[in-house]
């Protein structure tokens, strides 16, 4: 069984004057409703040109209301720069430059695909996914 | 200005070769170098039905901006979790946007737009646990 730990910590030593933030977690990240251990995981860096929308992850190899997770990064460097990130065409979120998310993906339903949307400028992201189950697309006649 | 900073680490030996995803970001206002100054607390919920609640409010915090939640399942089964939706009505499994389920100990820190609530909905009717907090570019006026 593979062990897949992901941890974060949140800090802030002046949010709160006389009250430093300091928020940590640890979670091992297992399959569906189970204690064992995630199996597969797939990683990759792309360009987003400005203003294209594309998708991330598609949900059919997803089982549906499953357990995964995503790990997205925004590698741009300038602060003006960000990438939306989307379920199905609904925006979340928008993720700047230098920014990082962790998200929890169950394909909730057929149109629930992960989208990601340059916008400003062309953003240069890093991901990965890791999967309690998946299923390639079916070969080719 | 405030200096927010997270840092997550992802570790797995899913593949023949170590994974190591290490990674801090200090949270910054929209487009800019400024910090994130504005938070709506650190809370902690019970849950003991199935009944969905808000944890972020649509009107509460101005649209399109970097606002940023983390969420964290603070119980420790593994078989009850948290759907997690962006959504201004009930979280559900196939409710869109249903962004995804937190089983016990799971956590997750995404950006949020502020444009519509973000809903929870706990799976069991045993007692959950549910900590989260709110980093908001913007906070609107009225609310205190």
């Amino acid at each position: 069984m593979a062990t897949t730990i992901a941890t974060v910590s949140i800090t802030s030593g002046d949010l709160t004057p006389g009250s430093p933030l300091a928020v940590n977690a640890t979670s091992t990240l297992m399959k569906t409703g189970l204690t064992t251990g995630m199996t597969m995981m797939e990683m990759g860096s792309v360009d987003i040109a400005k203003d294209y929308e594309g998708q991330l992850f598609a949900d059919g190899p997803a089982t549906d209301n499953g357990a995964y997770f995503i790990y997205i990064c925004n590698k741009s460097t300038d602060a003006t720069y960000y990438m939306e990130y989307k379920l199905h065409e609904t925006e979340i979120g928008r993720l700047y430059a230098g920014d990082w998310m962790w998200v929890p993906y169950n394909a909730s339903d057929a149109d629930a695909e992960v989208e990601v949307k340059g916008k400003t400028g062309i953003n240069t992201i890093e991901y990965a996914m890791f999967k309690s189950a998946w299923t390639l697309p079916a070969a080719e006649a | 200005m405030a200096t927010i900073t997270a840092t997550i680490n992802v570790t797995s030996d899913i593949l023949s070769y170590p994974i190591a995803i290490s990674k801090t970001m200090t949270m910054k206002k929209a487009g800019t170098s400024i910090g994130l100054d504005e938070t709506l607390g650190l809370r902690t919920k019970k849950f003991n039905s199935t009944t969905a609640a808000e944890i972020a409010t649509l009107g509460d915090l101005t649209n399109d901006g970097a606002h940023k939640i983390y969420i964290r399942n603070a119980s420790t089964s593994k078989a009850n979790f948290f759907y997690v939706a962006y959504h201004n009505s009930a979280a559900a499994a196939d409710t869109a946007e249903t962004i995804g389920k937190l089983y016990g100990g799971d956590w997750m820190l995404m950006p949020y737009n502020g444009s519509t609530d973000i809903n929870v909905a706990s799976s069991t009717t045993e007692i959950q646990y549910l900590e989260y907090m709110v980093f908001a570019d913007g906070v609107v006026e009225a609310l205190g």
